[in-house]
């Protein structure tokens, strides 16, 4: 009895994240929401000023190196310093992008956080919906996967929305895109800069 | 004919010759270099039909009028819920899609007279035969009918031949709508998603790459159950566990 106890006990401490990541990661969502629904009241339909705003929130509230590292697969370790450097910057710029183009979108919808979840040790998942506040639109699934690591500031690391998760779906992209250029990294650098100064 | 339209697919896909495994872009994606060409044509076709009809329906039809198609296309997708419910043993599904049809054949779906739509989930053959752990098979992209994988194309040619409105004599009026109901259908998803759809389409680095993601995801989160899914650990869940259990570099 008293060893089961410490097995869950231990397994407590060491498999999952503890009650404190998940309060974390609960606030840094919530937080984040809010400047999010602020930044979408004053929105006068300005690209430049969208995009610095934009810019900000990623900057302040997701997990950069992470995402880099995470969305170029295997590729990560066999690619070089000033690869890895170029890398971040692009796949920075192409989340931003997106986010940008994608932001009249968030209009109209509020946030609830339903459930948040230890997955492993490393990360949490805050759940929630998207609720169309004129009631046009069926309710949207949305969970924030938040880096919780100890000692350091929780950051998020993903979006999945209706079990889509943004990161994964970048990840094999670029993998298709490597592996058609015979693995080559500084290919997938060059095909997402080119993307970015098109769309843009 | 819907039939005839599955056996040339079938039998355009036996031609085809498969990439080897350290080659793929995709281990599930042995014919890509067939399925690339197929999607390059899916996308002309998009460009030239479907976006433009798309653009237009969602600009000239009022909601209301979106919504009524809307409802009657669920609606008339609710006797495959049935089956199928039946099939994998859920019966209250199954009871709630037969009271759905019937209270809403009414106004032959048009209009949605219960209280809570939502109720109803949608089930397919694909899923009854994921069920039964019939492998998933290859990635198949289709002419016209998008991104499948083998055992979902399966489906949904079992789906389509045991569809039991076909089996019901409505007259010339009746078998116009069915016929009907698959351009309808197609042109209402794709209003109905029209930015996210091109998203893909025109601010990918790869849309076909893109696509296959997507495909896949959104096939895995179909699967998994509602109620379970707190419990269920889904393939991304596994991505990131691989991830973060890898050593640091």
């Amino acid at each position: 009895m008293l060893a089961s106890a410490m097995m869950i006990w231990i397994g407590g401490q060491n498999g999952f994240a503890g009650t404190n990541q998940i309060d974390d990661a609960n606030k840094l969502v919530t937080q984040m929401m809010v400047e999010v629904e602020s930044i979408l009241a004053n929105d006068i339909n300005d690209d430049i000023a969208r995009r610095e705003n934009v810019s900000a929130l990623f900057d302040r509230y997701f997990d950069l190196p992470t995402i880099a590292k995470f969305s170029a697969g295997p590729y990560w370790r066999a690619a070089n310093a000033d690869q890895k450097t170029a890398y971040e910057l692009a796949i920075r710029d192409v989340i931003i992008g997106t986010v940008v183009r994608n932001f009249d979108q968030l209009s109209g919808l509020k946030f609830t956080a339903t459930d948040s979840q230890a997955k492993g040790t490393q990360l949490v998942l805050v759940s929630g919906t998207f609720t169309d506040i004129n009631q046009q639109q069926p309710p949207i699934m949305v969970g924030w996967r938040v880096v919780t690591a100890d000692n350091a500031s929780p950051r998020i690391l993903d979006v999945e929305i209706e079990n889509i998760s943004m990161l994964v779906t970048q990840k094999q992209e670029n993998i298709a895109i490597i592996r058609k250029n015979e693995g080559k990294f500084a290919a997938l650098i060059d095909a997402m800069k080119q993307r970015t100064q098109s769309n843009n | 004919m819907r039939g005839g339209f599955f056996m040339l697919v079938f039998g355009m896909l036996a031609g085809c010759s498969s990439i080897p495994e350290t080659d793929r872009s995709d281990l599930r994606d042995p014919y890509e270099n067939n399925n690339r060409k197929i999607f390059a044509f899916n996308m002309g076709v998009d460009s030239y039909v479907l976006e433009p009809v798309a653009d237009g329906y969602r600009s000239n039809v009022p909601d209301s009028g979106r919504r009524a198609v809307d409802n009657h296309l669920d609606w008339a997708g609710l006797p495959s819920t049935v089956l199928n419910s039946t099939i994998q043993g859920d019966l209250e599904n199954a009871a709630l899609a037969t009271i759905h049809f019937a209270i809403n054949g009414l106004t032959f779906g048009f209009v949605d007279l219960t209280e809570d739509p939502g109720a109803v989930e949608k089930r397919d053959f694909g899923q009854t035969l994921a069920r039964a752990n019939v492998p998933e098979g290859d990635y198949l992209m289709v002419p016209l009918l998008g991104a499948n994988s083998g055992r979902n194309l399966a489906g949904r040619v079992v789906d389509t031949l045991t569809n039991p409105l076909s089996f019901f004599q409505a007259g010339n009026a009746g078998n116009t709508i069915r016929t009907a109901q698959i351009p309808a259908r197609t042109v209402a998803i794709r209003a109905n998603n029209f930015d996210t759809f091109n998203n893909i389409k025109y601010t990918s680095i790869d849309s076909y790459a893109r696509t296959r993601s997507l495909y896949y995801q959104m096939r895995e989160g179909e699967l998994r159950d509602r109620q379970d899914k707190v419990q269920v650990t889904s393939a991304t869940d596994d991505e990131f566990d691989a991830f973060f259990d890898e050593p640091a570099k």
